[in-house]
Protein backbone atom coordinates (compact mmCIF):
# COMPACT_ATOMS: atom_id res chain seq x y z
CA UNK A 1 0.00 0.00 0.00
CA UNK A 2 1.42 3.12 -0.69
CA UNK A 3 -0.34 5.64 1.36
CA UNK A 4 1.60 8.93 1.99
CA UNK A 5 3.33 8.86 5.56
CA UNK A 6 4.62 11.74 7.39
CA UNK A 7 8.25 13.32 5.98
CA UNK A 8 10.60 11.73 7.95
CA UNK A 9 14.76 12.22 7.97
CA UNK A 10 15.13 9.30 5.66
CA UNK A 11 12.90 9.01 2.70
CA UNK A 12 14.87 7.23 0.00
CA UNK A 13 12.39 7.21 -2.82
CA UNK A 14 13.94 8.30 -5.95
CA UNK A 15 10.82 10.30 -6.37
CA UNK A 16 12.23 12.64 -3.20
CA UNK A 17 15.66 13.53 -4.08
CA UNK A 18 14.74 17.38 -3.60
CA UNK A 19 15.06 19.25 -0.74
CA UNK A 20 12.04 18.60 1.60
CA UNK A 21 10.41 22.28 1.74
CA UNK A 22 8.22 23.23 4.31
CA UNK A 23 6.63 20.62 6.39
CA UNK A 24 2.92 19.73 6.30
CA UNK A 25 0.05 20.73 8.84
CA UNK A 26 0.88 18.68 12.04
CA UNK A 27 -2.71 18.00 13.15
CA UNK A 28 -2.99 16.92 16.25
CA UNK A 29 0.36 18.05 17.30
CA UNK A 30 2.26 20.37 19.55
CA UNK A 31 0.97 23.18 22.32
CA UNK A 32 1.94 26.88 19.65
CA UNK A 33 -2.07 26.72 19.59
CA UNK A 34 -2.26 27.38 22.85
CA UNK A 35 0.89 29.83 23.19
CA UNK A 36 0.01 31.88 20.37
CA UNK A 37 -3.55 32.42 21.66
CA UNK A 38 -1.97 33.03 24.98
CA UNK A 39 0.33 35.88 23.67
CA UNK A 40 -2.72 37.06 21.55
CA UNK A 41 -5.07 37.26 24.93
CA UNK A 42 -2.26 38.99 26.96
CA UNK A 43 -1.43 41.66 23.95
CA UNK A 44 -5.28 42.45 25.51
CA UNK A 45 -5.74 41.00 29.31
CA UNK A 46 -3.91 41.94 31.42
CA UNK A 47 -1.40 43.87 29.24
CA UNK A 48 -3.53 46.09 27.38
CA UNK A 49 -5.62 46.88 29.93
CA UNK A 50 -3.28 47.73 32.14
CA UNK A 51 -2.19 50.30 29.20
CA UNK A 52 -5.66 51.91 29.57
CA UNK A 53 -5.66 52.37 32.87
CA UNK A 54 -2.12 53.79 33.06
CA UNK A 55 -2.78 55.99 30.45
CA UNK A 56 -6.09 57.09 30.42
CA UNK A 57 -6.29 56.97 33.93
CA UNK A 58 -3.85 57.05 36.17
CA UNK A 59 -1.11 59.19 34.45
CA UNK A 60 -4.20 61.66 33.12
CA UNK A 61 -4.90 62.46 36.40
CA UNK A 62 -1.51 64.77 36.51
CA UNK A 63 -3.45 67.16 34.61
CA UNK A 64 -5.71 67.83 37.67
CA UNK A 65 -1.93 68.76 39.04
CA UNK A 66 0.19 67.46 41.62
CA UNK A 67 -1.33 66.70 44.72
CA UNK A 68 -4.44 64.69 42.52
CA UNK A 69 -1.58 62.60 41.31
CA UNK A 70 -0.23 61.89 44.59
CA UNK A 71 -3.40 60.54 45.60
CA UNK A 72 -3.41 58.44 42.21
CA UNK A 73 -0.19 56.87 43.34
CA UNK A 74 -1.08 56.60 46.70
CA UNK A 75 -4.20 54.62 45.73
CA UNK A 76 -2.17 52.39 43.10
CA UNK A 77 -0.22 51.95 46.31
CA UNK A 78 -2.78 51.06 49.01
CA UNK A 79 -4.25 48.31 46.25
CA UNK A 80 -4.08 44.68 48.56
CA UNK A 81 -1.28 42.34 47.28
CA UNK A 82 0.36 45.26 45.50
CA UNK A 83 3.42 43.53 44.67
CA UNK A 84 1.60 40.01 43.63
CA UNK A 85 -0.92 42.55 41.49
CA UNK A 86 1.74 44.17 39.78
CA UNK A 87 3.61 40.59 39.49
CA UNK A 88 1.05 38.20 38.47
CA UNK A 89 -0.92 41.35 36.79
CA UNK A 90 1.85 43.63 34.62
CA UNK A 91 5.43 41.98 34.81
CA UNK A 92 4.79 38.71 34.56
CA UNK A 93 2.19 39.07 31.37
CA UNK A 94 4.61 41.47 29.62
CA UNK A 95 7.71 39.57 30.40
CA UNK A 96 5.94 37.03 28.18
CA UNK A 97 4.16 39.01 25.70
CA UNK A 98 7.49 40.58 25.01
CA UNK A 99 9.25 37.63 24.72
CA UNK A 100 7.13 35.55 22.90
CA UNK A 101 6.68 38.05 20.88
CA UNK A 102 9.86 38.40 19.50
CA UNK A 103 9.96 34.84 18.87
CA UNK A 104 6.77 34.84 16.84
CA UNK A 105 8.88 38.02 15.03
CA UNK A 106 11.97 35.66 14.49
CA UNK A 107 9.95 33.19 12.94
CA UNK A 108 8.38 34.91 10.76
CA UNK A 109 10.20 35.65 6.96
CA UNK A 110 9.03 39.77 5.81
CA UNK A 111 8.27 40.18 2.78
CA UNK A 112 7.53 44.00 2.28
CA UNK A 113 10.37 44.77 -0.58
CA UNK A 114 8.31 42.73 -2.67
CA UNK A 115 5.05 42.88 -1.39
CA UNK A 116 4.54 46.64 -0.26
CA UNK A 117 0.83 46.25 0.62
CA UNK A 118 -0.85 48.19 3.77
CA UNK A 119 -1.67 44.85 5.57
CA UNK A 120 1.60 43.65 5.22
CA UNK A 121 3.18 47.49 6.27
CA UNK A 122 1.02 46.69 9.68
CA UNK A 123 2.46 43.63 10.16
CA UNK A 124 6.17 44.67 10.38
CA UNK A 125 4.79 47.62 12.15
CA UNK A 126 3.28 45.38 15.12
CA UNK A 127 6.75 44.20 15.25
CA UNK A 128 8.87 47.15 15.55
CA UNK A 129 6.44 48.88 17.69
CA UNK A 130 6.68 46.67 19.85
CA UNK A 131 10.10 46.27 19.92
CA UNK A 132 10.28 50.53 20.76
CA UNK A 133 7.68 49.65 23.62
CA UNK A 134 9.58 47.10 24.98
CA UNK A 135 12.53 49.25 25.33
CA UNK A 136 10.80 52.37 26.76
CA UNK A 137 9.31 49.84 28.86
CA UNK A 138 12.43 48.61 30.40
CA UNK A 139 13.54 52.00 31.08
CA UNK A 140 10.37 53.29 32.29
CA UNK A 141 9.71 50.56 35.00
CA UNK A 142 13.57 50.74 35.87
CA UNK A 143 13.63 54.72 36.36
CA UNK A 144 10.43 54.98 37.71
CA UNK A 145 9.85 51.75 39.74
CA UNK A 146 13.59 50.26 40.62
CA UNK A 147 15.46 53.55 41.18
CA UNK A 148 15.06 57.02 43.28
CA UNK A 149 12.28 57.64 45.83
CA UNK A 150 10.18 54.78 46.10
CA UNK A 151 7.05 55.98 45.23
CA UNK A 152 5.09 53.52 47.44
CA UNK A 153 6.64 54.98 50.28
CA UNK A 154 5.97 58.68 49.40
CA UNK A 155 3.71 59.29 47.06
CA UNK A 156 3.94 63.10 46.73
CA UNK A 157 7.36 62.97 45.36
CA UNK A 158 5.49 61.42 41.89
CA UNK A 159 4.97 64.22 40.05
CA UNK A 160 7.99 66.08 40.56
CA UNK A 161 10.04 62.67 39.94
CA UNK A 162 8.26 62.34 36.75
CA UNK A 163 9.54 66.08 35.85
CA UNK A 164 12.81 65.30 36.49
CA UNK A 165 13.24 62.78 33.42
CA UNK A 166 10.48 65.15 31.21
CA UNK A 167 12.85 67.77 31.39
CA UNK A 168 15.38 66.23 29.87
CA UNK A 169 14.40 66.87 26.65
CA UNK A 170 16.15 63.85 25.03
CA UNK A 171 14.00 61.34 28.03
CA UNK A 172 11.07 63.74 26.86
CA UNK A 173 11.35 62.59 23.27
CA UNK A 174 12.12 58.87 24.33
CA UNK A 175 8.88 59.16 26.46
CA UNK A 176 6.92 60.66 23.42
CA UNK A 177 8.02 58.07 21.21
CA UNK A 178 7.78 55.10 23.86
CA UNK A 179 4.18 56.13 24.14
CA UNK A 180 2.97 56.83 20.06
CA UNK A 181 4.64 53.21 19.85
CA UNK A 182 2.94 52.03 22.36
CA UNK A 183 -0.85 53.52 21.81
CA UNK A 184 -0.09 51.95 17.99
CA UNK A 185 0.51 48.82 19.04
CA UNK A 186 -2.03 48.04 21.27
CA UNK A 187 -4.64 49.90 19.13
CA UNK A 188 -3.94 47.64 16.25
CA UNK A 189 -3.36 44.99 18.42
CA UNK A 190 -7.49 45.23 19.44
CA UNK A 191 -7.82 45.54 15.35
CA UNK A 192 -5.72 41.67 15.13
CA UNK A 193 -6.96 40.67 18.22
CA UNK A 194 -10.66 41.10 16.44
CA UNK A 195 -9.90 39.67 13.32
CA UNK A 196 -7.98 36.47 14.61
CA UNK A 197 -10.26 35.41 16.90
CA UNK A 198 -13.34 35.45 14.75
CA UNK A 199 -15.04 38.75 16.31
CA UNK A 200 -14.85 41.03 13.09
CA UNK A 201 -15.61 38.00 10.13
CA UNK A 202 -16.98 40.38 7.43
CA UNK A 203 -14.50 42.95 5.12
CA UNK A 204 -16.93 45.82 5.75
CA UNK A 205 -16.58 44.87 9.75
CA UNK A 206 -13.10 44.71 9.44
CA UNK A 207 -12.74 48.28 7.45
CA UNK A 208 -14.89 50.13 9.70
CA UNK A 209 -13.50 48.63 13.07
CA UNK A 210 -9.98 49.61 11.97
CA UNK A 211 -11.44 53.62 11.86
CA UNK A 212 -12.27 52.87 15.60
CA UNK A 213 -8.96 51.43 16.17
CA UNK A 214 -6.82 54.52 14.32
CA UNK A 215 -9.36 56.72 16.74
CA UNK A 216 -8.57 54.99 19.72
CA UNK A 217 -4.72 55.19 19.25
CA UNK A 218 -5.55 58.99 18.77
CA UNK A 219 -7.07 59.25 22.22
CA UNK A 220 -4.46 56.96 23.82
CA UNK A 221 -1.52 59.23 22.14
CA UNK A 222 -3.29 62.46 22.92
CA UNK A 223 -4.58 61.96 26.32
CA UNK A 224 -0.75 61.25 26.86
CA UNK A 225 0.90 63.90 25.43
CA UNK A 226 -1.52 65.95 27.26
CA UNK A 227 -0.33 64.87 30.67
CA UNK A 228 3.34 64.59 29.42
CA UNK A 229 2.40 68.60 28.35
CA UNK A 230 1.11 69.12 32.23
CA UNK A 231 4.39 67.92 33.41
CA UNK A 232 6.44 69.70 31.45
CA UNK A 233 4.56 73.13 32.08
CA UNK A 234 4.13 72.80 35.92
CA UNK A 235 7.58 74.30 38.19
CA UNK A 236 9.63 71.68 39.05
CA UNK A 237 8.28 69.68 42.40
CA UNK A 238 9.65 69.01 45.48
CA UNK A 239 10.37 64.88 45.74
CA UNK A 240 12.31 65.11 49.25
CA UNK A 241 10.68 63.83 51.97
CA UNK A 242 9.08 66.46 54.43
CA UNK A 243 8.21 69.06 51.29
CA UNK A 244 6.59 65.79 49.31
CA UNK A 245 4.25 64.64 52.04
CA UNK A 246 3.37 68.38 52.07
CA UNK A 247 2.05 68.02 48.38
CA UNK A 248 0.31 64.79 49.36
CA UNK A 249 -1.59 66.40 52.32
CA UNK A 250 -2.94 69.68 50.54
CA UNK A 251 -6.46 70.47 49.17
CA UNK B 1 14.82 50.93 -38.61
CA UNK B 2 10.94 50.69 -37.78
CA UNK B 3 12.12 47.65 -35.64
CA UNK B 4 9.23 44.75 -35.04
CA UNK B 5 8.91 45.26 -31.25
CA UNK B 6 10.56 42.69 -29.32
CA UNK B 7 9.75 41.04 -26.24
CA UNK B 8 13.27 40.83 -23.45
CA UNK B 9 12.93 38.06 -20.69
CA UNK B 10 14.96 37.09 -18.21
CA UNK B 11 14.32 34.10 -16.55
CA UNK B 12 15.96 31.69 -13.97
CA UNK B 13 17.28 28.73 -15.26
CA UNK B 14 18.29 25.67 -12.56
CA UNK B 15 18.36 22.03 -14.51
CA UNK B 16 17.57 20.42 -11.36
CA UNK B 17 17.20 20.60 -7.15
CA UNK B 18 20.94 20.63 -6.66
CA UNK B 19 22.36 21.83 -9.40
CA UNK B 20 23.27 26.01 -9.85
CA UNK B 21 20.71 28.32 -10.64
CA UNK B 22 21.49 30.96 -13.50
CA UNK B 23 20.05 33.56 -15.56
CA UNK B 24 19.56 33.28 -19.61
CA UNK B 25 18.30 36.40 -21.40
CA UNK B 26 15.72 36.03 -24.28
CA UNK B 27 14.72 38.33 -26.92
CA UNK B 28 12.06 37.44 -29.03
CA UNK B 29 9.32 39.17 -31.19
CA UNK B 30 6.05 40.30 -29.47
CA UNK B 31 3.05 38.55 -30.95
CA UNK B 32 -0.63 40.71 -29.54
CA UNK B 33 -2.04 38.81 -26.80
CA UNK B 34 1.29 37.57 -25.68
CA UNK B 35 1.13 36.23 -22.15
CA UNK B 36 4.51 34.45 -20.22
CA UNK B 37 3.28 31.13 -21.51
CA UNK B 38 2.84 32.01 -24.74
CA UNK B 39 6.54 33.63 -24.44
CA UNK B 40 7.98 30.98 -23.02
CA UNK B 41 6.44 28.66 -26.07
CA UNK B 42 7.45 30.50 -28.45
CA UNK B 43 11.18 30.38 -26.89
CA UNK B 44 10.58 26.34 -26.51
CA UNK B 45 10.33 26.82 -30.13
CA UNK B 46 13.31 28.55 -30.74
CA UNK B 47 15.47 28.06 -27.99
CA UNK B 48 18.11 30.70 -28.38
CA UNK B 49 19.46 33.22 -25.60
CA UNK B 50 19.89 36.48 -26.43
CA UNK B 51 23.20 36.47 -27.12
CA UNK B 52 22.56 33.81 -29.70
CA UNK B 53 23.17 30.72 -27.88
CA UNK B 54 21.31 27.42 -28.22
CA UNK B 55 19.71 26.42 -25.09
CA UNK B 56 17.25 23.99 -23.90
CA UNK B 57 13.65 24.97 -23.38
CA UNK B 58 12.43 26.28 -20.56
CA UNK B 59 10.72 23.77 -17.93
CA UNK B 60 7.72 24.70 -16.02
CA UNK B 61 4.03 23.68 -15.24
CA UNK B 62 1.13 25.17 -17.16
CA UNK B 63 -2.05 23.61 -18.40
CA UNK B 64 -5.50 25.67 -19.04
CA UNK B 65 -3.83 28.97 -19.66
CA UNK B 66 -7.18 30.40 -18.58
CA UNK B 67 -6.26 31.04 -15.16
CA UNK B 68 -8.64 27.71 -13.74
CA UNK B 69 -6.07 25.39 -13.46
CA UNK B 70 -3.69 26.81 -10.90
CA UNK B 71 -0.45 24.94 -12.59
CA UNK B 72 1.46 28.18 -13.69
CA UNK B 73 2.06 30.32 -10.58
CA UNK B 74 5.34 31.63 -10.60
CA UNK B 75 7.42 34.84 -9.51
CA UNK B 76 7.03 37.49 -12.21
CA UNK B 77 9.14 40.18 -11.72
CA UNK B 78 9.35 39.79 -8.41
CA UNK B 79 5.77 39.18 -7.25
CA UNK B 80 3.81 35.86 -7.48
CA UNK B 81 1.21 35.56 -10.09
CA UNK B 82 -0.22 33.41 -12.84
CA UNK B 83 1.85 33.36 -15.70
CA UNK B 84 -0.75 32.71 -18.11
CA UNK B 85 -2.90 35.77 -17.15
CA UNK B 86 0.41 38.19 -17.08
CA UNK B 87 -0.04 39.95 -20.67
CA UNK B 88 3.23 40.53 -21.76
CA UNK B 89 2.12 44.36 -22.67
CA UNK B 90 1.01 45.34 -19.21
CA UNK B 91 4.43 43.84 -18.26
CA UNK B 92 7.82 46.19 -17.04
CA UNK B 93 11.20 45.00 -19.33
CA UNK B 94 12.93 42.83 -19.01
CA UNK B 95 10.49 40.38 -17.88
CA UNK B 96 11.68 38.23 -14.81
CA UNK B 97 10.82 35.23 -14.45
CA UNK B 98 11.55 32.82 -11.47
CA UNK B 99 9.74 29.88 -9.65
CA UNK B 100 8.46 30.35 -6.61
CA UNK B 101 10.49 30.14 -4.16
CA UNK B 102 9.42 28.73 -1.00
CA UNK B 103 8.61 25.48 -2.70
CA UNK B 104 11.19 22.53 -3.28
CA UNK B 105 12.41 23.39 -7.18
CA UNK B 106 11.95 20.79 -9.73
CA UNK B 107 13.44 21.80 -12.65
CA UNK B 108 13.62 26.02 -14.00
CA UNK B 109 10.89 27.17 -12.77
CA UNK B 110 8.80 24.29 -12.42
CA UNK B 111 8.46 23.41 -8.23
CA UNK B 112 6.99 20.63 -6.10
CA UNK B 113 3.65 21.88 -4.29
CA UNK B 114 2.49 18.80 -2.53
CA UNK B 115 2.40 20.66 0.67
CA UNK B 116 -0.88 21.65 0.04
CA UNK B 117 -1.61 18.52 -1.07
CA UNK B 118 -0.96 17.83 2.20
CA UNK B 119 -2.36 20.30 4.16
CA UNK B 120 -5.84 19.42 2.23
CA UNK B 121 -5.72 16.09 3.26
CA UNK B 122 -4.82 17.26 6.94
CA UNK B 123 -8.03 18.89 7.67
CA UNK B 124 -10.28 16.19 5.32
CA UNK B 125 -11.11 18.97 2.63
CA UNK B 126 -13.95 16.90 1.30
CA UNK B 127 -17.53 15.84 1.64
CA UNK B 128 -17.55 12.27 2.64
CA UNK B 129 -20.04 10.81 0.48
CA UNK B 130 -18.31 7.09 0.19
CA UNK B 131 -20.20 4.10 1.45
CA UNK B 132 -21.38 0.47 0.27
CA UNK B 133 -24.33 0.97 -0.60
CA UNK B 134 -26.43 4.51 -2.53
CA UNK B 135 -26.82 6.63 0.48
CA UNK B 136 -30.05 8.47 -1.71
CA UNK B 137 -29.09 12.82 -2.51
CA UNK B 138 -28.15 14.94 0.32
CA UNK B 139 -29.71 17.63 2.07
CA UNK B 140 -30.77 20.56 -0.16
CA UNK B 141 -28.22 23.60 0.29
CA UNK B 142 -30.20 26.64 -0.02
CA UNK B 143 -29.35 29.54 -2.68
CA UNK B 144 -27.61 31.51 0.58
CA UNK B 145 -25.07 28.77 1.05
CA UNK B 146 -24.47 28.27 -2.51
CA UNK B 147 -23.46 32.02 -2.74
CA UNK B 148 -21.36 31.74 -0.21
CA UNK B 149 -19.86 28.55 -1.16
CA UNK B 150 -19.22 29.35 -4.63
CA UNK B 151 -16.45 32.12 -4.43
CA UNK B 152 -14.59 29.58 -2.01
CA UNK B 153 -15.20 26.54 -4.15
CA UNK B 154 -13.35 29.15 -6.52
CA UNK B 155 -9.78 27.94 -5.05
CA UNK B 156 -7.23 26.41 -8.14
CA UNK B 157 -4.64 25.64 -5.69
CA UNK B 158 -1.93 27.76 -7.16
CA UNK B 159 -0.32 27.94 -4.10
CA UNK B 160 0.12 31.76 -4.31
CA UNK B 161 -1.81 32.80 -0.77
CA UNK B 162 1.06 30.88 0.38
CA UNK B 163 4.31 32.25 -1.39
CA UNK B 164 3.19 35.33 -0.60
CA UNK B 165 2.84 34.78 3.42
CA UNK B 166 5.15 36.20 5.55
CA UNK B 167 3.93 33.20 8.00
CA UNK B 168 4.19 30.74 5.50
CA UNK B 169 8.02 29.45 5.96
CA UNK B 170 10.18 26.92 7.19
CA UNK B 171 9.88 27.75 10.83
CA UNK B 172 6.20 27.85 11.11
CA UNK B 173 5.31 25.45 8.92
CA UNK B 174 1.84 27.06 8.58
CA UNK B 175 -0.71 25.66 7.08
CA UNK B 176 -1.76 28.64 4.82
CA UNK B 177 -4.63 30.41 3.70
CA UNK B 178 -6.13 28.12 0.84
CA UNK B 179 -6.51 25.09 3.14
CA UNK B 180 -7.76 27.38 5.92
CA UNK B 181 -10.43 28.70 3.35
CA UNK B 182 -11.49 25.19 1.83
CA UNK B 183 -12.44 23.98 5.64
CA UNK B 184 -14.19 26.98 5.74
CA UNK B 185 -15.81 25.85 2.79
CA UNK B 186 -16.36 22.31 3.57
CA UNK B 187 -17.53 23.05 7.21
CA UNK B 188 -20.48 24.61 5.54
CA UNK B 189 -21.32 21.99 3.29
CA UNK B 190 -24.51 20.27 5.16
CA UNK B 191 -22.88 17.04 4.40
CA UNK B 192 -19.06 17.99 4.78
CA UNK B 193 -20.37 19.48 8.42
CA UNK B 194 -19.70 15.81 10.02
CA UNK B 195 -16.52 16.28 9.99
CA UNK B 196 -16.26 20.13 10.97
CA UNK B 197 -14.98 19.04 14.50
CA UNK B 198 -12.34 17.16 13.13
CA UNK B 199 -11.34 19.63 10.45
CA UNK B 200 -10.81 22.55 13.82
CA UNK B 201 -8.94 20.12 15.59
CA UNK B 202 -6.76 19.83 12.91
CA UNK B 203 -6.19 23.32 12.65
CA UNK B 204 -5.00 23.52 16.21
CA UNK B 205 -2.26 21.21 15.79
CA UNK B 206 1.23 23.11 15.17
CA UNK B 207 1.28 24.97 11.84
CA UNK B 208 -1.96 25.68 11.93
CA UNK B 209 -4.58 28.82 11.96
CA UNK B 210 -3.06 30.73 15.14
CA UNK B 211 0.01 31.28 13.11
CA UNK B 212 -1.45 33.35 10.75
CA UNK B 213 0.15 37.22 11.36
CA UNK B 214 -3.27 38.66 9.43
CA UNK B 215 -0.21 40.58 6.63
CA UNK B 216 -3.01 40.07 4.25
CA UNK B 217 -0.89 39.23 1.41
CA UNK B 218 -3.31 36.04 0.43
CA UNK B 219 -6.30 38.25 -0.41
CA UNK B 220 -4.27 40.91 -2.18
CA UNK B 221 -2.91 38.13 -4.47
CA UNK B 222 -5.70 35.88 -4.96
CA UNK B 223 -5.60 35.75 -8.58
CA UNK B 224 -9.35 34.05 -8.11
CA UNK B 225 -10.17 36.92 -5.75
CA UNK B 226 -11.23 34.44 -2.44
CA UNK B 227 -12.29 36.40 0.16
CA UNK B 228 -9.33 34.21 2.48
CA UNK B 229 -9.25 36.81 4.93
CA UNK B 230 -12.58 36.01 5.85
CA UNK B 231 -12.34 33.20 5.60
CA UNK B 232 -9.51 32.92 8.24
CA UNK B 233 -11.36 35.07 10.47
CA UNK B 234 -14.63 32.82 10.19
CA UNK B 235 -12.65 29.57 10.47
CA UNK B 236 -10.59 31.27 13.75
CA UNK B 237 -13.94 31.62 15.52
CA UNK B 238 -15.19 28.18 14.75
CA UNK B 239 -11.49 26.96 16.27
CA UNK B 240 -11.88 29.30 19.23
CA UNK B 241 -15.85 27.85 20.09
CA UNK B 242 -14.26 24.69 19.68
CA UNK B 243 -12.12 25.52 22.18
CA UNK B 244 -14.35 26.50 24.47
CA UNK B 245 -16.48 23.29 23.86
CA UNK B 246 -13.55 20.95 24.31
CA UNK B 247 -12.71 22.61 27.71
CA UNK B 248 -15.97 22.29 28.95
CA UNK B 249 -17.39 18.78 27.31
CA UNK B 250 -13.96 16.93 27.06
C1 LIG C 1 2.75 48.04 25.65
C2 LIG C 1 2.63 46.76 25.87
C3 LIG C 1 1.98 45.85 24.82
C4 LIG C 1 0.66 45.72 24.54
C5 LIG C 1 -0.50 46.46 25.19
C6 LIG C 1 0.54 44.76 23.47
C7 LIG C 1 -0.65 44.35 22.91
C8 LIG C 1 -0.77 43.54 21.83
C9 LIG C 1 -2.00 43.12 21.24
C10 LIG C 1 -3.39 43.49 21.74
C11 LIG C 1 -1.71 42.33 20.17
C12 LIG C 1 -2.70 41.68 19.23
C13 LIG C 1 -2.83 40.23 19.43
C14 LIG C 1 -2.42 39.42 18.25
O1 LIG C 1 -2.03 39.97 17.20
O2 LIG C 1 -2.48 38.21 18.31
C15 LIG C 1 -0.30 42.27 20.07
C16 LIG C 1 0.38 41.57 19.08
C17 LIG C 1 1.73 41.46 19.02
N1 LIG C 1 2.65 41.92 19.95
FE1 LIG C 1 2.22 43.09 21.54
N2 LIG C 1 1.78 44.32 23.12
C18 LIG C 1 2.70 44.97 23.91
C19 LIG C 1 4.07 44.80 23.88
C20 LIG C 1 4.74 44.03 22.97
C21 LIG C 1 6.16 43.88 22.95
C22 LIG C 1 7.12 44.54 23.93
C23 LIG C 1 6.45 43.03 21.91
C24 LIG C 1 7.83 42.59 21.51
C25 LIG C 1 8.28 42.67 20.30
C26 LIG C 1 5.21 42.68 21.26
C27 LIG C 1 5.07 41.87 20.15
C28 LIG C 1 3.90 41.58 19.50
C29 LIG C 1 3.79 40.87 18.26
C30 LIG C 1 4.93 40.29 17.45
C31 LIG C 1 2.42 40.80 17.95
C32 LIG C 1 1.80 40.21 16.68
C33 LIG C 1 1.48 38.77 16.86
C34 LIG C 1 1.00 38.17 15.57
O3 LIG C 1 1.10 38.77 14.51
O4 LIG C 1 0.51 37.05 15.64
N3 LIG C 1 4.19 43.29 21.94
N4 LIG C 1 0.26 43.00 21.10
Amino acid sequence: MSTAVSPGPSSTTSANDHPQGIAPLRAGQGHEFFWRRLHSLTGIIPVGAFLFEHILISNATAINGATAYAHQVRFLGSLPFVLGLELLGIWLPIAFHALYGFYIWYRGRANLISYPWMGNWMYSLQRWSGAIAFAYIIWHTYTMRFTGVDLHEVPGASFGKVQHELFVTPLFLFYVIGLVAASWHFAYGIWLFCAKWGITVGERARQKFLYICIAFFFLLSAVGLASMTKFRSTPQQCTDQPCADQIEQAK
Amino acid sequence: MADTQTVKLKIKRQDGPKAQAHWEEFEIPYKSGMNVISAMMDIAANPVTKDGKTTTPIAYDSNCLEEICGSCAMLINGKARMACSALVKNLEQPITVEPLSKFPLVRDLAVDRNVLFENLKKVKAWVPVDGTYDLGSGPRVTPQKQEQAYPLSNCISCTICMEVCPQFNESTGFVGAATISQVALFNDHPTGAVLKEERLHALMGDGGIHECGYAQNCVESCPKGIPLTRSISRVAGQVMLQTVKDIFSR
